[in-house]
């Protein structure tokens, strides 16, 4: 089963930050609970719960809009704990690049390249958790990729990637 | 955006990358690639970023999942004096066991129950138990219940890819002593290599008793079997093997003294008693002073 940690791991690259990132997954299998009795048995659960994180998720994004919460990687100072002991490698300068790079991806380009790129769902499972078209979905994702690999390469926006030499 | 899109289009460079391409079109890709540096490029590029996110993200599967997300929570809910049962919506710990049984029942598909199948009244009811209580089968035994429950857990947990077990077997000396503290007395892995069977690791459980200690073990075909160790509040002689059945698990459980014991596997029952034997054997040994008579 085993739904937990992916939900975590994906909430973790979605919002980045690790106590609001666990916030979600907890909202979400709160709700799901609450709501067993909507699971069409025999489908896709991961599926389902996907979709739910996604609405959680959403509601969040508004709730948080109104309070001025930031969910966004630019008002949440980098986060040295969670890189205290990986800082030391070179990797780790690659992987802050990729969250920096990460929240600066709209955030419905950022889930479906995580949906796709992490969580390694099909176009169309990724359409049905999103509850948006294939059509969208690939757009989504093209331009996603696309972005974040010009923000890795740092030649986007002027972004510049706080690569520490 | 170069000459090559007139030839690949954006969604088949992804779905290229995502390997979903369909196979002559990919192998199309493939003579491209050799010549088309700029799209070599590209296509490297969405692959490196696929491995990025993994190499990134995926410690986190690793990670202990919080206490709010936690299972175990209501274990120590559960085990403290004179609680016997969790609040009913105090916090996702308690939800969180109600959705692994939950996810257990889908797993099953139809779900299992006493007599191969459950019907949808029963499957209400375990749906629904969590609100208030922990699950009650008010039809079963309590040592029905413990075997009903481990062969629950055992396809919940047996079939997991990524992490069936929570502490591995490379940390046996942690778990057992994990699990002992978790469970307030001694428990022990048996070696069950003599009938073929190598230890993966274990997990904590909640049970209706307080918690369960989940020993996974698997053959060299990769076949998986559990041992549930339950410590039990009231002591009691020890009882003859029982079989539980469950569509295509069995489950072998008995109690002797404080523990109980079920194992379970969805392997012959002629092999699963003999597991069950040779577990019996070494920890009668090891237990054989004091619970019994």
């Amino acid at each position: 089963m085993d739904h937990a940690p992916r939900l975590r791991r994906y909430a973790r690259a979605l919002i980045r930050n690790q106590e609001l990132a666990d916030d979600l997954v907890q909202d979400t299998l709160e709700r799901a609970l609450r709501h067993t009795d909507k699971f069409q048995s025999g489908t896709d659960l991961r599926a389902w719960l996907f979709t739910i994180m996604h609405n959680v998720f959403a509601n969040q994004a508004r709730r948080a809009d109104a309070r001025a919460v930031h969910l966004s990687v630019d008002e949440d100072p980098l986060d040295e704990s969670q890189f205290a002991v990986a800082s030391r490698d070179t990797q780790s300068l690659e992987m802050r690049d990729l969250d920096y790079a990460l929240q600066r991806l709209p955030v419905d380009q950022r889930q479906v390249v995580l949906l796709v790129g992490l969580e390694d769902m099909t176009y169309a499972e990724v359409a049905l958790a999103l509850e948006i078209p294939l059509g969208t979905v690939m757009s989504r994702l093209s331009r996603g990729r696309e972005r974040l690999r010009a923000l890795m390469a740092g030649k986007q926006d002027g972004v510049q990637l706080k690569v520490v030499r | 955006m170069n000459k090559q899109t007139t030839l690949v289009s954006e969604d088949e460079i992804h779905a290229y990358v995502d390997g979903v391409l369909a196979e002559h079109r990919r192998d199309e890709i493939d003579r491209l690639l050799e010549t088309d540096h700029a799209l070599a490029t590209l296509v490297s590029d969405y692959f490196s970023l696929n491995s990025m996110l993994h190499d990134r993200f995926d410690r986190v599967l690793q990670e202990p999942l919080p206490q709010r997300l936690k299972m175990q929570d209501e274990v120590s809910a559960n085990s403290a004096p004179g609680v016997a049962k969790v609040d009913a919506g105090r916090g996702p710990a308690a939800n969180w066991t109600k959705f692994a049984r939950f996810a257990a029942a889908l797993v099953l598909g139809i779900g299992i129950g006493v007599g191969g199948m459950m019907s949808p009244p029963a499957r209400d009811m375990m749906m629904s138990a969590g609100d208030s209580t922990p699950l009650r089968h008010v039809s079963l035994t309590k040592d029905e219940a413990f075997a009903r429950q481990s062969a629950i857990a055992y396809v919940t947990y047996a079939p997991m890819v990524t992490r069936p077990v929570e502490v591995g077997a490379d940390q046996e000396e942690e778990l057992v002593k994990w699990l002992s503290s978790r469970l307030g007395t001694d428990v022990h892995a048996p070696v069950l290599t003599r009938v073929g069977f190598n230890l993966m690791g274990g997990r904590l459980l909640p049970g209706d008793e307080g918690p369960i200690a989940q020993f996974m073990y698997h053959d060299a075909n990769g076949e998986r079997i559990t041992l549930n160790v339950s410590h039990r509040k009231v002591s009691s002689d020890v009882t003859a093997f029982k079989l539980y059945q469950d569509g295509s698990v069995n489950v072998f459980y008995w109690v002797d003294g404080d523990f109980g014991y079920a194992v379970s596997g969805a392997i012959s029952r002629a092999q699963l008693l003999a597991v069950s034997h040779d577990v019996y054997e070494q920890l009668t040994a090891r237990n054989g002073q004091g619970t019994r008579q």
